[in-house]
């Protein structure tokens, strides 16, 4: 109780009670004994503490059968504040703001009260007056009609009346756990809702169209990923007779149009011949041949390769790719670059990957 | 090496220029230093230096090449040998390590002045130099030239304000800022200096592209990569990375974790201090871990790709010329190759090509082990040891998450130099080396 202003929930939900405790009597049976005792000690204390009664009473002019809002409540709660600072330790305050709230609680009395219920006195739950509060965001009388439909707590035990009487619990007491209110009725309507809106509407059937739409354009735009025809150059081509690629030798003539060096070359002691497909293993720069060192060299990061395509310095991870290669009926060399062979996963033993010489 | 007449000719020229810009920047000098009480010596120094810039100037215009102000060629030669990343990244270290150690007595104000002059001339001198001058004057590096220059001033301002600051909180006086309070409105002060700095700047760009146009080579092509093949020159430095580390890790990882890093540092910096006002003192671990990773990890690296990488990216002295056919001998190996093979002398565990998967990856995990073992131990057992030791007070101050993110993103960003002086020294190329499921590092 440091800071005036704020308030624990447990104190608003504690004025609210006690405010439904007392309030329901009011409009059920003014003339009632209890519910005016109760009121002449407010008025007295009221007297007493002029700066209470401002906010609570006042702003509920408008009566019957109105639901409290959260300003309300939270007005009431800090009536009480002021009236009675320590709600435990002045006990005869406690009515006193509770009888101030009774006009503003027509509250108290519910829809369920105003046909007729058994609810009055009771002492309501959590989950029930923050129920009524988010439900009173738009506060007015409640319709006959409209009132069973509403969620209502069960009451757990009517209370006599002559325990209303009773001063209210204390603040420390906590309330046991509320019981779910059943909801079946309006889980009902919402599902024929539901349909309604489904099918029903203008919009949704619009909503539906414009899905459907925009899936078969997506599903058309996919099928441009699978063209009827590809502008490349076929997998396959020929490189010449075996005569033509000399011991040692490393032909570069077909890496602009094809991206492959054509070797004659020793590999684990066995003369081959094979194709090296001219991707640098590292960022994929075209390495260049350096005849006079012997060595396939990456421009872009320094990586080195000998002639067998073994990277051997610089940054290069695994040894150049190889492409399938193998001597056609013709008697040429037949290179197919849709299958490639990698040394580090033991596809160079493939004898699909080289030619013996 | 191929200085020669005709360069010679066509260099003077704006060599001539260049010198008498110089020799006007020092005369200003002077002249403002002598309506200055006080400053008498220094306006003359400077008045002297101008003249002296004259006299380079009227030799550079002289119309003769043999006259024109250059180094001599055995000094070229020297600078050539000597040079190579090694001795560039450790003499970039040591430059700057003394320029931190020694700040206060380089940012006075005729020390950077004299620093600058030199810097100047040197570069003059060294344009003579058609290797040189070829690089430099190429128009995608002159940005650089001018980031190197930009950036020395820029940081000696910030230092200097620094180092003004420190010494007036070591005496209890109110920083700089906070004394001359600096704020002006937005509207119409900040605005009107936002237009004309936009104006100046785009006047110069426009100049700037008008004269200095940009490059066109032929066109791409997938199977014919320019040699030497260089990033823009703002990625120059993570083209460098990536001759230490598969693309992954230098391409991928250690970028977004500078950018990672920077955006936690907010949120790791528990110095209150420094907040407003430039000071070195009250932040050292803050401005030496930031300065290294800039400087070092990034701005040197820039210079080194852009100036003295090659074709094939060999290393390239200055005043070289840039053959595609320079030797280097750069022969790397693997750490299981130097653990299994060259220390214990067995071969590398291999698995028949017919075991099981199962097998296989065992295989490969033995084969790795000294590696894995290393990495782990490195990123798993330092920063604990960290903790109770180096970084005892930074633990208890930033609490096990925030510690431990600073711990390991200082390690990985350690993992770069580390690594360039493994593969110097050891010729090392990886530590993990799995190329069967392209994981290398």
């Amino acid at each position: 109780m440091a800071d005036k202003k704020k308030m624990s929930v447990a104190e608003i939900l504690a004025a609210a009670r006690a405010a439904d405790g007392k309030g329901t009597a009011a409009p059920a049976a003014p003339a009632d004994q209890p519910a005016e005792s109760a009121a002449e000690p407010a008025a007295t204390t009221a007297a007493e503490k002029p700066a209470a009664p401002k906010s609570a009473p006042a702003a509920k002019p408008a009566a019957g059968g109105a639901r409290p809002s959260v300003a309300d409540i939270l007005a009431m709660a800090r009536a009480k504040k002021e009236a009675g600072d320590a709600p435990a330790a002045a006990p005869a305050a406690k009515p006193a703001a509770a009888a101030k709230a009774a006009p503003a609680k027509p509250a108290a009395a519910k829809p369920a009260a105003a046909v007729g219920g058994p609810k009055t006195g009771v002492q309501r739950d959590t989950a029930s007056i923050l129920a009524a509060a988010r439900a009173g965001a738009k506060p007015g009388p409640v319709s006959k009609a409209d009132a069973p439909t509403r969620p209502a707590p069960k009451p757990r035990e009517p209370k006599p009346a002559e325990e209303r009487a009773a001063p209210p619990r204390t603040v420390a007491t906590v309330p046991p756990k509320p019981v779910k209110p059943a909801k079946k009725g309006e889980e009902a309507e919402d599902r024929r809702g539901f349909l309604q809106i489904a099918l029903g509407s203008a919009m949704a059937l619009g909503f539906t169209a414009l899905s459907v739409t925009s899936g078969l354009f997506t599903l058309g735009l996919a099928r441009f990923m699978f063209p009827n025809v590809l502008a490349e150059p076929p997998s396959k081509f020929k490189v010449g007779f075996k005569d033509g690629f000399p011991s040692g030798k490393v032909e570069t003539k077909y890496v602009p149009q094809y991206g492959v060096w054509v070797v004659n070359g020793d590999f684990n002691g066995q003369q081959q011949i094979y194709a090296l497909k001219t991707v640098c293993t590292h960022l994929g720069c075209t390495p260049s041949w350096l005849e006079a060192e012997q060595k396939f060299k990456c421009p872009c990061h320094g990586s080195g390769f000998y002639k067998d395509g073994v990277n051997f310095e610089g940054p290069a991870p695994r040894p150049l790719e190889r492409y399938a290669i193998r001597i056609a009926d013709d008697g040429q060399l037949e290179i197919d670059k849709s299958r490639t062979f990698q040394e580090e996963l033991g596809q160079w033993a493939d004898p699909e990957s080289y030619v013996t010489v | 090496m191929h200085s020669n007449g005709f360069f010679l000719k066509d260099v003077a020229g704006f060599l001539g220029g260049y010198y008498s810009a110089i020799a006007i920047m020092n005369g200003i000098a002077a002249l403002i230093l002598w309506r200055k009480k006080g400053q008498v010596g220094w306006a003359l120094v400077w008045t002297a230096v101008a003249v002296v810039m004259m006299v380079l100037a009227s030799l550079a215009l002289s119309g003769s090449s043999s006259m024109v102000p250059a180094l001599p060629a055995s000094v070229r030669g020297l600078v050539n040998n000597l040079s190579g990343p090694v001795l560039y990244t450790l003499g970039t270290v040591a430059l700057l390590t003394v320029l931190f150690v020694f700040r206060k007595f380089f940012v006075r104000p005729m020390v950077a002045w004299a620093i600058l002059n030199a810097m100047l001339v040197l570069m003059g001198l060294s344009m003579a130099d058609e290797n040189f001058a070829s690089i430099v004057m190429k128009p995608d590096n002159v940005p650089i030239v001018g980031l190197v220059f930009l950036l020395a001033f820029f940081t000696w301002l910030a230092t200097k304000q620094a180092v003004v600051n420190d010494e007036r909180i070591a005496q209890g006086l109110p920083t700089v800022e906070k004394e001359n309070d600096e704020k002006v409105l937005v509207w119409p002060d900040l605005v009107y200096t936002e237009l004309i700095c936009m104006v100046a700047v785009s006047a110069f760009l426009l100049v700037w592209a008008i004269f200095l146009q940009a490059p066109l080579e032929e066109p791409a092509s997938s199977v014919k990569t320019p040699n030497p093949s260089k990033a823009p020159w703002y990625f120059l430095g993570l083209q460098e990375m990536l001759v230490y580390f598969d693309p992954w890790y230098a391409g991928v990882v250690l970028p977004s974790l500078v950018i990672f890093g920077l955006m936690a540092m907010p949120y790791l910096d528990f110095n209150k201090k420094g907040n407003g006002y430039y000071s070195i003192e009250e932040r050292k671990f803050a401005y030496l871990t930031y300065q290294f990773g800039f400087f070092v990890l990034w701005i040197t690296l820039i210079i080194l790709g852009t100036f003295l990488r090659g074709p094939n990216w060999n290393f390239f002295g200055p005043f070289e010329y840039w053959t595609p056919y320079k030797v280097e001998v750069l022969n790397n190996v693997d750490l299981p190759q130097m653990f299994w093979v060259n220390l214990l002398d067995r071969p590398l565990p291999k698995a028949s090509p017919g075991a099981s998967g199962l097998v296989q990856a065992g295989t490969i995990l033995l084969r790795e082990a000294p590696g894995l073992l290393l990495m782990g131990a490195y990123l798993l057992l330092l920063p604990p040891l960290l903790a109770v030791t180096v970084f005892r007070g930074y633990f208890a101050k930033m609490g096990l998450v925030r510690y431990m993110i600073m711990a390991n993103m200082m390690l990985l960003m350690l993992t770069l130099p580390i690594k360039m002086i493994l593969r110097w020294s050891f010729n090392l190329k990886y530590i993990i080396s799995m190329p069967e499921i392209s994981l290398n590092f």
